[in-house]
């Protein structure tokens, strides 16, 4: 038993140690979904980085993407007296009751990346529009505003897919030159892709761009395109920047695909945090740019 | 003689302390808690604890018995899943609830009482039958769901999970309602009995006349059942059925049984020490997210609390 | 005196309260066989575990290995001084092959393997010893009497010059237990000493050149095989002055009530078939591992496979669990308290109602405390169990008491036939007393009692008629006057 209580003591100066606190400071807490993903990793870097230069308390809490336990942790730091929550949400209707409650409270909600199915103060997210039209431009310039290209779409309905597809149609529509000659959805995903390609080569010919909703279905695309021999002569344009689309761009199979900055992401919740407990107006959506990486 | 009686007043003075032991430790954990953190002990925190630990807590009822009668049941976080899968899936869209429920029950039960069959008709060994279980069944709430979340229920389905009787949460009352069951069930009835029996000595108790196969079978179909009852809460509270539900809470779980002192190798134990595991589990979640240590830190206490736990036992044990 | 391989004098070995050994000698010479008979609990293993070193302990006397004093302080010594032992429940890995168990733990090769070497060595052993053998076979794809031959090739590659094999004849067939005699002879031939502990009496006439016959801790008598006969070492191995500590009764024997017909299970026991009378105490006897234990679990519903039929008061019983042994009035008191008759981490009060608790209960499936205890008050009274209370844990209690408890188990449940496998076995002497008188006085009371024990001397006194087991067949049931040590030894070992 001795030991037992000698363990807590001393796990408890652990506790304390990491405890440092200030006394005006604001207190933020910000419910990850899961820091397994280097992705997630990079957002909390973000905020915790921006938290230092603002002089935020910062408590990080992690669901190991599991939503019962995003929604006990965000309970939490509910009781524990947060100015404010940040969420990136693990699944955006489970973490609806968790906000629910955040609300009676007064506590304000931040949204990070991923929505959720309710009213939030603010949602921070990549501009999924701005980089379709990223996409576009890059594709126009490279083929000279001239020439015959093919969608493959996410899974319908998503936000992702809708915005996405939205920017890109957006930029190629002013295009005279370019012609959409087919708009397939392909689910998000790499076999799915290559199918879809296949029957598109089937049907079409003289294409001269792919330009996919993620860089999984682009990927699956490059494996139609290869197989049908006509790697030279047609280019492909993915979004995400996934390890392997990276790789694919130093090989020089895909031209080039739209990166996602989570530390940025990071640092603007932190940001937008501040902002709004200091009374300030603040938008309900703000967007966070996007990179367009090329080889 | 003199002598040997005050070694057995001794003795029993070890047992006495031995069987609060895990009382000791959450009330310790609790004193220093509330010195750390002025929140800790708020009624609202109390409360949210409770409510924490109730869906784990339901499925360590379950545990109990299966750990008692000399078992392991690796199974129930896929069975939470899938069961909370199937009543989701039955009510989305305008499903009749009740039957929802119901469906959800008769899924959660009926593969527990699968895994029952197995072990005692087909004499496999309880940790290979169950842990073929828990991705049998969680393959099966992928397939059930196509890997997504269903949401859109009826709004009276989150009364379950998210309403509240005064101030206690509804999920509180039906743990405490499962435990009062439980401790009935193990202290007053002769399956209670028989499974303290099975557990403690499973030869002894077939040649004493009792059906030893059927013991095991009931207890694992109860232990399906309060799985299925976890997963229809955890559902009605995140408003949704996720497909990764529940994943690794058999281990949590577990420890929660053995935290509170019921051998692993079965035949000694009591719901009541379950309540004080799950209270430990929970207040030490609770305590290390307010004080906001980094989840990583939290996973190593954990395992150290349960490590240190067992030793003690293992300690108090040896002669 | 050159001949002389090993000498053990006045060997003494006590256990808490047992003396298993009282100067004892024993000695085995160069090429000779020699014999080590007695009943079980005679002191024949305490004494091959005093010589290789399981027992370093012993208290009194000495061992003379080749002429030099020798005390083994571990099996492992011993054989490396050149004594092997063959023990009942063979020591082979079932998953390698024969060329790796020969050589187990002295592997030819350092580090690695010399799988050549290995396989060659072996091959030699075998060679030698004449016997056909696949080497490269796993040791569970073998029969029985082929792994013998493994371990005796194990102790021959370890250069070994005394072989103790114990029971080595127990599961061979005729063939095999040819063969092995053959191979004894070589052995002996090659100068090899060999102790030889058998129940087959026959089997000592044929191979062994003397015979030390023990009991009761003591050697009775020390000698050669040609100037004795099988009667005589019968005599020396029962032949104890009986104490009288059995209570004297008058048994009231009824009508036959209780019958077991070609009662059979695949390779255990055969075409067992008795009756026992209403208030008779049936003796079982045999030696261990006959089958009598058996015959009472087959009769309990513990084998699926079982054949033949048992009747009660006329009536035919289908049994196929224990419970339906006790519903219709049947109960086996196992031998093994330990492993299957105690639930330790339960109370006095829950082990004993445990068979019984269906009946106290108010409502179907929930105990009534009040009814529950008056029971248990009432046995503990009635069957005088030393315990400071029935909430008390089993596994606290002494072994007496705890067999008291178990009893009161099984008298709870008012059986009619009551199956004791060794009622007394591992309790101190006042226990057994009660434990006898209680055997009576439920005789009295008209129970039929089927009694399982290995201590003749129970047996003749509490017993009218005893069936003795042998192989898993009944040999013959001896009745009244009949019923001597003698006899039942001599049907025990195999006689008629």
């Amino acid at each position: 038993m001795k030991k037992l209580v000698a363990l807590v003591v001393v796990m408890s100066f652990m506790l304390v140690a990491g405890f440092a606190g200030t006394a005006e400071a604001y207190d933020v807490g910000l419910a990850i979904s899961t820091l397994d993903n280097p992705f997630f990793v990079d957002l909390a870097d973000g905020a915790e980085e921006a938290a230092e230069e603002l002089g935020v308390n910062l408590t990080v809490v992690d669901a190991g993407d599991d939503a019962a336990t995003q929604m006990s942790s965000v309970e939490d730091l509910v009781i524990q007296g947060m100015d404010l929550i940040a969420i990136n949400p693990v699944d955006g209707d489970a973490i609806v009751p968790a906000i629910e409650e955040a609300d009676m409270m007064g506590i304000p909600i931040i949204t990070v990346d991923r929505g959720a199915a309710t009213d939030v103060a603010v949602h921070i997210a990549s501009d999924n529009v701005e980089g379709g039209r990223m996409a576009a431009e890059y594709m126009a310039e490279m083929l000279n505003n001239q020439g015959r290209v093919i969608e493959l779409e996410g899974i319908p309905g998503t936000s992702a897919a809708r915005e996405r597809g939205e920017g890109f149609n957006e930029v190629m529509d002013e295009i005279e030159g370019i012609e959409i000659i087919a708009r397939q959805p392909a689910d998000f995903n790499r076999a799915q892709g290559m199918s879809v390609m296949e029957d598109l080569l089937e049907a079409h010919e003289n294409i001269d761009a792919v330009f996919a909703h993620n860089d999984e279905m682009a990927l699956g695309a490059i494996e139609a395109i290869d197989a049908a021999g006509l790697s030279d002569e047609i280019m492909v344009v993915g979004f995400d920047a996934v390890a392997d689309a990276l790789t694919a761009i130093e090989e020089g199979t895909l031209a080039a695909t739209i990166a996602q900055q989570p530390k940025e992401m990071g640092r603007l919740a932190v940001e937008m945090a501040v902002q709004l407990l200091d009374g300030e107006e603040v938008d309900e959506f703000v967007p966070v740019p996007l990179e367009l990486i090329t080889q | 003689m003199e002598n040997a009686e005050s070694k057995m007043n001794f003795k029993y003075i070890l047992q006495f302390l031995g069987k609060f032991k895990a009382g000791i430790g959450l009330l310790a954990l609790v004193i220093v808690m509330s010195f750390l953190s002025d929140r800790f002990l708020s009624l609202p925190n109390m409360l949210n604890i409770f409510r924490q630990v109730s869906i784990m807590g339901i499925m360590a009822v379950g545990m109990t018995m299966v750990i008692l009668s000399q078992g392991i049941d690796l199974s129930v976080g896929s069975l939470l899943a899938l069961s909370g899968a199937v009543t989701a899936g039955f009510m989305a869209g305008d499903g009749n609830m009740v039957l929802a429920i119901l469906a959800g029950l008769a899924v959660g039960t009926g593969l527990g009482l699968f895994n029952g069959l197995m072990i005692s008709k087909a004499n496999l060994p309880d940790f290979i039958v169950t842990l073929a279980m828990m991705s049998i069944a969680r393959g099966l709430v992928l397939v059930y769901t196509g890997g997504r979340p269903i949401s859109g229920f009826d709004p009276a389905f989150r009364i379950i999970g998210g309403g509240r009787v005064g101030m206690v949460p509804i999920p509180v009352i039906i743990f405490a309602v499962i435990l009062v069951i439980g401790y009935l069930v193990l202290n007053k009835t002769t399956f209670g009995r028989y499974i303290y029996a099975v557990g403690g000595n499973k030869q002894a108790a077939r040649l004493a006349g009792i059906n030893t196969d059927s013991i095991k079978i009931k207890v694992y179909a109860i232990s399906g059942f309060l799985a299925a009852v976890s997963g229809i809460i955890l559902t009605s509270r995140l408003n949704s059925a996720q497909p990764t539900a529940g994943v690794a809470y058999e281990l949590d779980v577990i420890a929660m049984v053995v935290l509170g002192g019921t051998s692993l190798t079965g035949g000694k134990g009591s719901v009541g020490g379950t309540l004080i595991g799950a209270l430990i589990i929970g207040v030490l979640n609770n305590s290390l997210n307010l004080l906001g240590v980094a989840s990583f830190y939290q996973e190593v206490a954990k395992g150290l609390v349960i490590l240190v736990a067992v030793l003690l036992d293992s300690l108090q044990h040896r002669d | 005196m050159a001949n002389k391989l090993l000498e053990m004098k006045n060997i003494s070995k006590s256990f808490p309260g047992v003396q298993a050994l009282s100067e004892v000698d024993f000695n085995i010479d160069k090429g000779e066989v020699h014999a080590l008979v007695g009943e079980n609990g005679a002191g024949k293993s305490t004494l091959m575990k005093v010589l290789t070193g399981i027992h370093p302990d012993y208290e009194k006397g000495q061992i003379f290995y080749k002429g030099e004093e020798v005390r083994f302080k571990s099996p492992a010594e011993a054989q490396a001084a050149g004594l092997a032992i063959i023990h009942q429940e063979l020591e082979l890995i079932p998953e390698l092959t024969v060329a790796e168990n020969v050589f187990l733990g002295r592997e030819p090769g350092r580090g690695w393997i010399n799988k050549r070497k290995l396989k060659a060595n072996t091959k030699k052993i075998f060679e030698e010893m004449g016997i056909e053998i696949n080497i490269n076979k796993k040791i569970k794809n073998l029969t029985i009497g082929k792994q013998q031959m493994v371990e005796i090739a194990k102790a021959i590659s370890q250069d070994a010059e005394i072989i103790a094999m114990d029971e080595p004849t127990s599961s061979l067939s005729q063939q095999e237990v040819k063969i092995l005699f053959d191979l004894i002879q070589d052995l002996k031939n090659d100068g090899i000493g060999i102790i030889y502990i058998s129940h087959h009496l026959e089997e000592i006439f044929e191979i062994c050149d003397r015979v030390t016959v023990l009991r009761d801790g003591n050697k009775i008598k020390e000698q050669l095989v040609s100037e004795t006969d099988r009667d005589e070492i019968v005599r020396q191995m029962v032949g104890r002055d009986v104490e009288d500590r059995f209570p004297e009764f008058d048994a009231k024997i009824g009508e036959p009530i209780f019958e077991v017909k070609n009662l059979s299970v695949p390779d255990l026991i055969t075409d067992v078939s008795f009756q026992v009378k209403k208030g008779e105490i049936f003796g079982l006897a045999g030696l261990m591992g006959a089958g009598r234990s058996e015959i009472a679990r087959a009769i309990y519903g513990l084998y699926k496979n079982r054949a033949g039929d048992i009747y009660l008061e006329g009536k035919k019983l289908d049994i196929n669990s224990p419970g339906d042994a006790i519903d219709n009035g049947i109960y086996y008191l196992t031998e093994n308290r330990k492993d299957e008759g105690l639930i330790p981490e339960l109370s006095v009060g829950a082990n004993m109602s445990l068979s019984i608790l269906e009946q106290l209960t108010f409502v179907r499936g929930v105990i009534s405390k009040r009814k529950e205890k008056s029971l248990v008050k009432d046995f503990i009274s009635k069957l005088d169990v030393r315990t400071p209370g029935p909430w008390q844990l089993i596994k606290n209690l002494s072994g007496g008491n705890q067999q008291k408890v178990i009893l009161g188990r099984v008298l709870s449940t008012d059986p009619k036939v009551i199956i004791m496998d060794e009622p007394t076995r591992g309790i101190d002497v006042g226990a057994k007393h009660e434990i006898y008188q209680l055997m009576e006085e439920l005789a009295a009371d008209g129970v039929t009692i089927i009694f399982i024990s290995s201590e003749l001397p129970e047996i003749l006194n509490l017993t009218s008629r005893v069936g003795v087991i042998y192989n898993g067949r009944l040999q013959g049931i001896i009745d009244g006057s009949d019923v001597t040590q003698e006899s039942i030894m001599n049907l025990a070992t195999g006689g008629s």
